[in-house]
């Protein structure tokens, strides 16, 4: 049977206090109502990288027959992002690959073919990343109860820690919440009728219809995660449905914020984290429609190696100082020079430099031994000529040999941490992220982090960045 | 072993423009004023017949090698060198070696940039890949910091008291762009750069050209009684340092390698001693303080005491960059280093006024550039 093999997510640490955006930061320690935010160096792809690189911790990678991506911020309008996630984790190049866009329900949607193509036998596991980063008007009402962040699920019918059960999906045509191809921000309807109209009544059908064609009740189901746009709209969904206080998932707002196409996931997430054997949980999500998923946990949920869930990433934050950084991360301050114009880096460059780049695979010399990044004809240490295997160095643990603050380089957040890092014996010139300066030290235990390195040319160049082991400073 | 080309090869002329932000002035306009105060130092009126080749060198000329014949009207052989901030004595070593090896008996060097005239006041930040970012020369030399101080314990003051220095030296040469005396607390209270250096450790950043007019030995008293011989040139390239295995970030081995070079061509054995005037690469602070050790001038680790006592200081044991160096001058690339072999011959030869040191027989000058990655030396001396 087909089912959640493993799972895990990602939340940008920083945090946008909704009191910092009516200009009234709140003081050194005090956490008010907030929502997550990605910073300049983050975007659905990388937030999903992330996620996908928890979900598959302690797992083979070469097992991944298949990745869906789902999002409604991917970066490019064409250009797979699933290709580029699969890079990025060096998976199999006999991988197949599909975007779901388009709409708040793409996560879902991604979910149940996932599932769909276990249950045909098309695939043995597939990876499933939702991942969102929705831009809202600066001031807008959608701009404080947005959030960024990913889920990413490994499917398939071995070790399952829940398994699928069923689902049940509307569809509807509706123009409320909207964003067409010459528009940065999403556009929204009037609120009430989003809510009368499109959220509330579809839900609610989906879900129902999932309980009649299961023959149970909401009261037969120990979680219950709903996707919602506010927490009005949330508590009025639960309402209509009759659920218990205790089973509702706890749908975030003022921590979290709501994170698009990989709101309804990262809420199946969250519920997993906490499931126990045999506890039956539904996930349901909105847009253009509703779609509810039944799935229930197996003994295997606490057998899962632990991992950097929803609830952990939550934990770890750290607030925006200003409204103004936040414009300046998302881009939404006003610049000199628009940027564009340029070819950008070179393609056949990148083309050369996808391993290195995207996957930080670097090199192992077969006769000394020594490790080195990037790729080269003559091994440094030895002299030996095309000697080498290839070595996957985004997974292992490196250590900071020495370091630079670098207030030069343009950021919102001043100064950059360069470091070198040395992991596995190759060293690396490579920025530090999630570390302030007084926590930089040499020794400093690193980890990789997927990132959006800047974007020369006006699309998103990706790279890796070190940061330090959570518990390692 | 290898034989040197020791004395085989004379400066007669050196000259070298204003440096500074010369707003007003091409390459051309600045390659002309240096190429022609080399000419008349050399006694040079007709340089058509009296110069043989040209060696230039420049990091951002988009004009390549012709940029300096056609600013000289020199149809002659011209070569353009390119080697990082090595670039100047790199295009004087060229030429050095082409005197040596019988192919011409007179060549002028000229070394100039212009990185004034790109729109912006520091050095560029490069965005031409993805990996290695960001590539901010503060940045890149930095990197060694961390690790001299955690192991030496030196600190931000030490190597204040280098731009102090420098500053102060940089007020006694007339062709300077800085001409300010600065305080320790003044460096220590900069805006930072990339730490630890703030604005006062970065070299300023200006336009230039410098240039000499070399020839053989034995033909060198037809220009001028007081010629200065080449004792030894080298150039050296040294692995990435950030990529490096072996790298401790304790100096920059592309200096140490370049020196040991340097002394065996020269037939130095005690640097400290028989050196009598150098100019080193200080594009940051901390460069120099590297330098004194890779260098030899110290022993590793114990800069800072020699710094203190005032060894290299105008009036010290060994007086390091008496006109001020990149500080003061800046640093258009291709220009350091025959600006610095332009100071030397002046040192030599007791023509540098106020900043004149006492009974030099020998001058090093040195630059170091890349990540570091190159590094260049010359060694000059009186007959």
């Amino acid at each position: 049977m087909a089912g959640i093999t493993s799972y895990g997510a990602y939340v940008p640490p920083t945090r946008l206090a909704l009191a910092t955006i009516d200009g009234r930061p709140p003081k050194e320690g005090e956490v008010g109502p907030e929502r997550s935010v990605a910073w300049n160096d983050e975007d659905a792809i990388t937030m999903g990288v992330a996620a996908a690189v928890e979900c598959l911790r302690g797992l083979d990678r070469a097992r991944v027959d298949a990745v869906f991506f789902a999002s409604t911020t991917q970066p490019f309008r064409e250009k797979q992002a699933a290709a580029l996630v699969a890079k990025a984790l060096d998976l199999r190049r006999d991988v197949a690959t599909a975007d779901h866009a388009g709409s708040l329900r793409a996560g879902l949607a991604a979910l149940r073919a996932g599932f769909d193509a276990v249950a045909a036998g098309s695939a043995r596991a597939v990876l499933i990343v939702a991942s969102d980063c929705r831009l809202a008007a600066p001031g807008s009402g959608l701009e404080r109860s947005f959030g960024d962040g990913a889920a990413a699920f490994l499917v398939s019918d071995a070790d399952v820690v829940a398994r699928f059960e069923g689902g049940f999906a509307v569809a509807d045509e509706l123009v409320d919440l909207w964003r067409s191809e010459r528009d940065r921000f999403v556009h929204s309807w009037e609120e009430r009728f989003v809510l009368q109209e499109g959220y509330a009544p579809n839900l609610v059908e989906a879900v129902r219809g999932l309980l009649e064609r299961s023959g149970g009740a909401a009261g037969d189901f120990a979680k219950l995660a709903l996707f919602a746009p506010d927490e009005r709209s949330h508590a009025g969904a639960v309402r209509a449905l009759r659920i218990e206080r205790e089973r509702v998932v706890d749908p975030l707002f003022g921590r979290l914020g709501n994170t698009g196409a990989a709101f309804a996931p990262m809420l199946l997430a969250a519920a997993l984290e906490t499931a126990r054997p045999g506890e039956r949980l539904l996930v349901a999500g909105y847009g253009d429609g509703a779609d509810a998923l039944a799935l229930r946990a197996t003994e295997h949920v606490e057998k899962l190696e632990p991992r950097r869930g929803v609830g952990w990433h939550l934990a770890r934050r750290r607030s925006v100082r200003s409204y103004d950084r936040y414009l300046k991360a998302r881009s939404l301050d006003s610049r000199e020079w628009e940027g564009g114009g340029d070819p950008g880096l070179s393609a056949t460059i990148h083309f050369r430099e996808r391993d290195e780049d995207l996957a930080l695979v670097g090199q192992r010399c077969r006769r000394c031994g020594a490790a080195q990044f990037p790729r080269q004809r003559v091994c440094e240490s030895c002299f030996a000529k095309d000697a080498f295997e290839p070595l996957r160095l985004s997974d292992k643990i490196g250590r900071v040999v020495t370091y630079t603050f670098d207030f030069f380089f343009p950021t919102p957040d001043p100064p950059t941490i360069v470091t070198v890092t040395e992991v596995e014996g190759a060293r690396i010139h490579m920025q530090l992220v999630n570390a302030l300066p007084q926590q930089t030290r040499i020794g400093l235990p690193v980890e990789f982090s997927f990132r959006r390195i800047h974007q020369v040319g006006g699309r998103p160049n990706y790279y890796w960045k070190a940061t330090p082991v959570p518990g390692g400073e | 072993m290898r034989e040197g080309i020791r004395d085989r090869v004379a400066i007669v002329g050196v000259g070298c423009c204003r440096f500074g932000e010369n707003w007003d002035q091409s390459p051309a306009d600045m390659i002309v004023d240096a190429a022609y105060e080399a000419y008349q130092d050399a006694g040079i009126e007709e340089p058509q017949r009296q110069i043989d080749a040209v060696f230039t060198g420049s990091l951002y000329s988009q004009k390549g090698p012709h940029e300096c014949s056609d600013a000289l009207k020199l149809w002659k052989p011209v070569t353009m060198v390119s080697n990082y901030c090595a670039t100047g004595t790199d295009a004087f070593r060229c030429a050095a070696m082409s005197i040596a090896c019988g192919l011409y008996d007179s060549v002028l060097v000229v070394g100039y940039d212009k990185p004034k005239d790109r729109g912006v006041s520091g050095p560029s930040v490069m965005m031409n890949q993805v990996r290695d970012l960001p590539q901010t020369p503060a940045g890149w030399f930095a990197l060694c910091a961390a690790t001299y101080f955690e192991k030496y314990g030196a600190g931000r003051e030490d190597l204040a008291k280098i731009a102090v220095k420098n500053h102060h030296n940089g007020t006694l040469a007339p062709k300077s762009f800085l001409k300010r005396e600065i305080t320790v607390k003044d460096v220590l209270e900069a805006r930072l750069i990339s730490w630890p250096f703030g604005l006062y450790d970065c070299a300023a950043q200006t336009d230039g050209a410098a240039a000499a007019v070399l020839t053989r030995s034995d033909l060198a008293r037809r220009f001028r009684a007081d010629p200065v011989l080449v004792k030894a040139v080298t150039v050296q390239a040294g692995p990435n340092p950030q990529k490096d295995p072996g790298n401790d970030f304790l100096s920059w081995k592309p200096t140490a390698w370049a020196a040991a070079d340097a002394y065996r061509q020269a037939g130095i054995s005690d640097p400290r001693a028989e050196i009598g005037v150098a100019q080193l690469h200080d594009c940051f602070t901390l460069t120099e303080l590297l330098s004194y050790e890779d260098l030899g001038f110290c022993e590793k680790g114990s800069a800072k005491e020699h710094i203190a006592s005032g060894v290299f200081e105008l009036t010290g044991e060994l007086p390091v960059n008496t006109d001020g160096g990149l500080k003061t001058f800046g640093h258009p690339t291709g220009a350091t280093g025959v600006r610095m072999i332009y100071e030397n011959v002046l040192q030599l030869q007791g023509r540098a006024g106020a900043r004149q040191v006492k009974d030099a027989r020998l001058a090093l000058s040195h630059n170091i550039g890349g990540h570091p990655t190159a590094c260049g030396i010359a060694i000059l001396g009186k007959e």
